[in-house]
């Protein structure tokens, strides 16, 4: 591999990214099981799950910071595993930015090219280029620790954009954020992978990030896959009742069957808060212990009959208060049913 | 990130084994028999290793004295200047940041300062206090925490106990004072540790006070009588490294204490609960 | 003031009181010293600059101090060389790391008075372990503490060993800068050579002058026992290093005052290689 093959690599507009069989074990700990997930050229693919679920771990084995215990990882039909990280054409962005404190914005964003000894012209054309498409053209000659916590994010992301991968690998780069910037760079994201159609994998531990990010959303758990697909579609057909619970908040309602949602024993059933309406005629009787008035929507939180907890979400403006007894009907079509002992969706 | 085992283990065996060999010379020169021609080669163990030059020191000079007055020195100077640098790092804590940017400033300033520019100067002051030929000009360091890098020490590590815990403690009704006590320095263990042993290392080690302001010989310190011995047996190897090792084993024995400075990561591990 | 800066005033008191009393004080009298003719016995008088004048036409303070400025040249870079070189390479958590940094620390520990000793020992043409080492590989062995070079490099050979505190900031910062940068650059394909110079060394900057700094102001001062102990001076000044002329001007010749100008001397090189290393820090912009 030489650095001119890399040259060509970074034309080649995006690149399908496949994990094949990954494992990664840190003595007896498992951190990852034979996880295998393609990302087609151009897609945004959302690795979400709670921490120590193995995402960030897949990610870094697909940058080549670490190296899997087994199986494979290609890039553009290459079999990169044993490539070191900047033979792989990808370029990370970071939880913590991870800038170079002592260089200017300018100075961190020419930090690769310079090491790659690209020509310092071209260089500079780029940076600035990048610098004016993520808004940073004035804040070139400060210091990270100059910056704000967005502008720091968003240099970081530049940093990544100069490298003109063909793959981006994000690492929850938005949980240093504070959350109404949170969103806006979020949309900003969405709309600059739109733009750049570069493959993306998108590392959080934020569903709602996952939900509204990804072309398609990989839920991992206990280093294992637990299911992939659209986020809508995720949603709407979890495949067990970890992606059930986990996806989706407030969280889908779980009870055992036999009780307040029906069915039969041995299963669970779900049902998400939106899919319980309130219905003089329902089956439910919820005791509301919670009412939580969000301004475009109330959230009641309560326990039925036999003790199951069970949260609703209803209308603005709810006329509930905590105490009152609220019957509830269940929307069967969105039922959803999981096998007791294995979690496993049921058809 | 991968690196060799060279990098890894070689390397940084080689430079361990560098820096434990003078020690080891020492050790390996005071088993030496009297009298023994120069060796031929290198000899990492003399022929006919014994421990005879140990057992002539006390009968050529008043080794035991001398250990008393060392033992002396560090048993008031060590405690003092835990005392002294604790209290100072604290009390930097407490102060306002510019302040406490300022207090820190002065501290490394003084650290700056010659020693040179104190010898003679401190002996007048010891002179004015009646304090010479005692062996209090060995202890008065301490008063100053011994050097301002370990009056440092608790600064860093009492920077680990958060204001939140502080304000909760004095909401409780705690004094300052108990804060300090109860508090701040239980959190930071490891830091007690560093500075008593780098202190302990220090004030048994201390020639040149002793040398300055000592004259009669039964205050000499061990160190003071290390240099007496020379005086007297300036070509008696196997002896002199004998009371070499006897000045050193303290020193090292009490610095194996503190291993925790070198786990990975140091200033961490100074900070011990005050995370 | 509020009440908790008076309480931290409480606090800082001993030390406060203790440093003024046993540092500030004293080294302000030892400027004041510096121009009169005080014994140490006498009451001082002023005499202006008579020290000064004394000191331009003293051969031994040239010596002395070609001497220190000989040492210090040798000594800071080989030391500061030494603790960060070997800061940075047992920096990386290895198994039994703790006990190669321990090994390197050691010869901190060992008291000056027995270390001098040794040394006597180690340089000691026939017997030391030296130059039987020097023997064994084939290499010339030089009678060291007899001829002026072999002592002042005897002098700073010895002075190498105990590097610990330097060694032991240089591997506690190391340790404080994010692993993430090493991550980040070395997917820009940055060799660990590049990290060590365009990451680790500008990072590192600050408190690498910070230490030279500071271990000049020690190297001009701690070769005073190794001096007195193993050359005293000799051969022919090639030792006579500041704060061994110092000692025997103010302790053996009872010149207090002429003590305390060579002192004030030392202050003033001591202040002028600081500014000196500033001033090409600056030069070199490894501050911002």
């Amino acid at each position: 591999m030489t650095d001119a093959d890399t040259v060509t690599d970074a034309d080649t507009p995006s690149a399908r990214v496949a994990l094949e069989g990954l494992g990664k074990r840190y003595g007896d700990v498992v951190a990852l099981d034979d996880l295998t997930l393609t990302v087609e050229p151009g897609e945004l693919v959302v690795l979400v799950g709670p921490s120590g679920s193995g995402k960030s771990t897949a990610l870094r084995i697909l940058a080549g910071l670490e190296e899997a215990t087994s199986g494979r990882v290609l890039v553009a039909g290459r079999d990169v595993t044993r490539v070191a990280p900047h033979r792989r054409d990808v370029a990370m962005v970071f939880q913590d930015y991870a800038l170079y404190p002592h260089l200017t914005a300018r100075d961190n964003l020419a930090f690769g090219p310079r090491v790659r000894r690209e020509p310092a012209a071209a260089v500079t054309a780029r940076v600035e280029r990048v610098a004016v498409q993520l808004g940073l053209d004035g804040l070139l000659d400060r210091y990270p620790d100059q910056l704000s916590g967005g502008q720091q994010q968003r240099v970081a992301l530049a940093r990544a954009m100069v490298r003109e991968p063909a793959v981006f690998l994000m690492d929850e780069p938005l949980s240093n954020l504070d959350a109404q910037l949170r969103l806006a760079a979020r949309a900003e994201i969405v709309e600059l992978h739109r733009r750049l159609g570069t493959t993306t994998v998108y590392v959080t531990h934020d569903q709602a990030e996952a939900m509204t990010m990804g072309d398609r959303v990989a839920v991992l758990a206990d280093g294992r896959l637990q299911q992939v697909g659209p986020p809508q579609a995720v949603y709407d057909a979890p495949a067990n009742r970890f992606v059930a619970g986990f996806i989706g908040s407030p969280p889908m309602n779980l009870v055992a069957g036999g009780g307040a949602l029906g069915g039969e024993p041995g299963t669970v059933v779900g049902v998400r808060p939106e899919d319980l309406h309130p219905d003089p005629t329902g089956a439910v009787a919820l005791t509301v212990t919670v009412v939580e008035a969000l301004g475009s929507e109330t959230v009641l939180a309560g326990h039925s009959g036999d003790g199951s907890r069970l949260t609703v979400r209803t209308g603005p403006r709810s006329p509930c208060r905590p105490g009152d007894v609220v019957r509830l009907a269940v929307d069967s079509a969105r039922r959803h049913r999981f096998d007791a002992a294995t979690g496993r969706r049921l058809p | 990130m991968r690196s060799g085992p060279l990098a890894r283990h070689v390397v940084p065996l080689l430079a361990a084994i560098v820096f434990v060999l003078p020690l080891w010379f020492m050790v390996a020169g005071s088993l030496r028999p009297v009298g023994l021609p120069p060796p031929r080669g290198v000899e990492l163990l003399p022929p006919a290793p014994n421990l005879d030059s140990y057992a002539r020191l006390p009968q050529l000079i008043p080794l035991f004295v001398y250990l008393r007055n060392s033992a002396l020195v560090v048993a008031l100077a060590v405690p003092l200047t835990v005392l002294v640098a604790s209290w100072a790092g604290f009390g930097i804590r407490l102060l306002p940041p510019p302040r406490r940017r300022a207090a820190v400033v002065a501290s490394l300033v003084v650290m700056m300062v010659p020693v040179t520019a104190v010898w003679a100067t401190r002996f007048e002051v010891f002179r004015l206090a009646g304090a010479l030929d005692s062996l209090v000009p060995l202890v008065a360091p301490a008063l100053a925490a011994t050097t301002p890098f370990y009056v440092l020490i608790y600064a860093w590590s009492f920077g680990g106990v958060s204001d939140g815990q502080l304000g909760a403690a004095r909401l409780e009704g705690a004094s300052t004072w108990r804060l300090w006590r109860a508090v701040a320095l239980p959190q930071v263990k490891p830091a007690t540790l560093a500075v008593a042993v780098l202190a302990f290392t220090f004030h048994w080690a201390n020639f040149i006070d002793a040398l300055l302001y000592l004259r009669r010989q039964e205050l000499y310190t061990l160190p003071l009588g290390m240099r007496f011995l020379q005086l007297l047996n300036p070509t008696d190897w196997p002896l002199l490294m004998a009371g070499a090792v006897v000045v050193t084993l303290p020193s090292v024995a009490v610095f194996l204490l503190a291993q925790r400075l070198f786990l990975d990561d140091p200033l961490r591990g100074l900070r011990g609960n005050a995370a | 003031m509020t009440a908790t800066t008076r309480s931290a005033v409480r606090f800082l008191a001993p030390y406060a009181v203790g440093t003024l009393l046993l540092v500030a004080v004293p080294a302000l009298l030892t400027v004041g010293y510096a121009f009169t003719d005080h014994t140490g016995l006498s009451t001082p008088r002023f005499n202006g600059l008579a020290n000064l004048r004394r000191l331009a036409g003293d051969p031994f303070f040239r010596a002395s101090l070609r001497a220190s400025m000989v040492h210090v040249a040798m000594a800071v870079p080989l030391r500061l060389l030494a603790a960060s070189g070997l800061g940075l390479l047992l920096a990386a958590p290895r198994r039994g790391g703790r006990w190669y940094r321990a090994a390197v620390y050691l010869p901190t520990v060992i008291p000056d008075i027995a270390l001098a000793l040794l040394f006597l020992w180690v340089l000691n043409p026939l017997y030391g372990p030296l130059n039987q080492l020097l023997g064994a590989v084939g290499l010339p062995q030089p009678t060291w503490l007899a001829t002026t070079w072999g002592a002042r490099v005897g002098v700073v050979l010895m002075l190498l060993f105990p590097i610990g505190e330097a060694f032991l900031v240089v591997l506690a910062t190391r340790r404080q800068v994010n692993a993430r940068l090493y991550e980040a650059a070395a997917l820009d394909g940055c060799s660990p050579f590049g990290q060590l110079r365009r990451i680790t060394l500008p990072l590192l900057a600050p408190v690498l002058v910070l230490l030279a700094v500071r271990d000049l102001v020690l190297t001009l001062q701690v070769n005073f026992v190794p001096a007195y102990i193993l050359t005293d001076g000799g051969p022919g000044n090639a030792t006579l290093y500041l704060p061994l002329y110092i000692y025997d001007q103010a302790f053996e010749f009872l010149g207090f005052g002429y003590a305390a100008t060579i002192t004030v001397v030392l202050l003033a090189v001591t202040v002028a290689f600081i500014g000196l290393q500033l001033a090409l820090v600056r030069r070199w912009r490894v501050l911002r």
